[in-house]
């Protein structure tokens, strides 16, 4: 998968799963303030992700520090690249 | 298809009779217990003669990684609507005398149980958007009992974990609420002298697992749905807090 490919998917996994305008899905957009999601979505968020991915996130500790789109593209990157 | 709940502790006394109300009620049951197959077996075949269905799931409710392993399997088809934390013991002695092993059992089957088993199922209820969980805790969580340091801890901190867990899954429509038992006729009070005990009790009288188990049914019925973050004694009057 291309790096573009995953915020593809990325990005059409949360649109779909918080009812998103696609055309909003900067990497600089905060997920609370600007994407409006609160603590309890970032666990819809993981399953999304998990199922989009067939990975395992939810014990990740970084899972917690993630604050903007461009945060979740860094990490489902790099969580890509050490199953590598 | 039916709604499934999930009892810990299932195999005999409140638990037992808890899953048998469920299934009476029309839910399918996800029935766990530690050792006693027996036991788990013949609850099983009267959750069959209710015509529901009843998987038996052999694991430590302290063991995060038998918990797991027991439930994730599952939880990838299928999601409880009910999760009832039942499983437990006591282990009583006065403080003074209590082994480091009697206070952290206590705590890891009472405390780490109701982690292991929530944390493993909430993700998947919080994505249903509905749910409830009943956590079992006491009378001795409530008030003052010499001799029970250990498991009135326990108790007293699973009603505080029911209370903001309530307060923190409510936007999902999960309600989560503690019932706590009195003198309940069981082999935890086999022991206990009855003779001073009725004295306390101005119903006269222990309290069956049934009267237990009906409170638990209700809070798990479309009766209960504004009820969240509460607890309901079910005691005959023994404390009234």
């Amino acid at each position: 998968m291309t790096e573009q490919e995953i915020i593809e998917t990325i990005n059409a996994a949360l649109v779909e799963e918080f009812e998103l305008d696609a055309a909003d899905m900067k990497p600089e957009l905060s997920i609370y303030q600007d994407l409006g999601l609160d603590s309890l979505d970032t666990v819809d968020m993981v399953i999304v992700l998990e199922g989009a991915f067939k990975f395992k996130i939810r014990e990740e500790a970084e899972i917690k520090q993630i604050r903007t789109l461009g945060d979740i593209h860094k990490f489902v990157q790099r969580k890509l690249n050490a199953e590598a | 298809m039916k709604k499934i709940a999930l009892v810990t502790g299932g195999s005999k006394g409140i638990g037992a009779a808890i899953a048998l109300s469920l299934a009476d009620a029309g839910f399918d049951i996800w029935l766990n217990y530690r050792s006693d197959f027996a036991a788990a077996q013949q609850v099983q075949q009267q959750i069959e003669k209710l015509g529901s269905s009843c998987c038996l799931l052999p694991f430590d409710v302290a063991d995060l990684e038998q918990v797991e392993g027991a439930l994730k399997p599952l939880l990838e088809d299928d999601t409880p609507f009910v999760l009832v934390n039942n499983a437990g013991f006591a282990r009583d002695s006065i403080l003074a005398m209590m082994s480091s092993d009697d206070w952290n059992d206590v705590m890891s089957v009472h405390l780490g149980g109701f982690f292991n088993v929530t944390h493993t199922l909430l993700p998947f209820m919080m994505r249903k958007r509905k749910g409830r969980i009943v956590n079992i805790v006491s009378t001795s969580g409530q008030i003052g009992v010499a001799g029970q340091t250990n498991y009135s801890a326990a108790k007293a901190g699973l009603i505080g974990a029911t209370r903001s867990l309530a307060a923190e899954v409510a936007k999902r429509k999960i309600l989560v609420n503690a019932v706590a038992p009195g003198f309940i006729a069981t082999e935890m009070i086999e022991e206990l002298p009855m003779e001073q005990i009725l004295p306390m009790i101005p119903l006269g009288r222990v309290g069956t697992v049934e009267e237990v188990a009906s409170m638990v049914e209700f809070l798990c019925s479309d009766k209960s749905s504004y009820i969240t973050g509460q607890v309901f004694s079910v005691n005959g009057g023994a404390c009234m807090p």
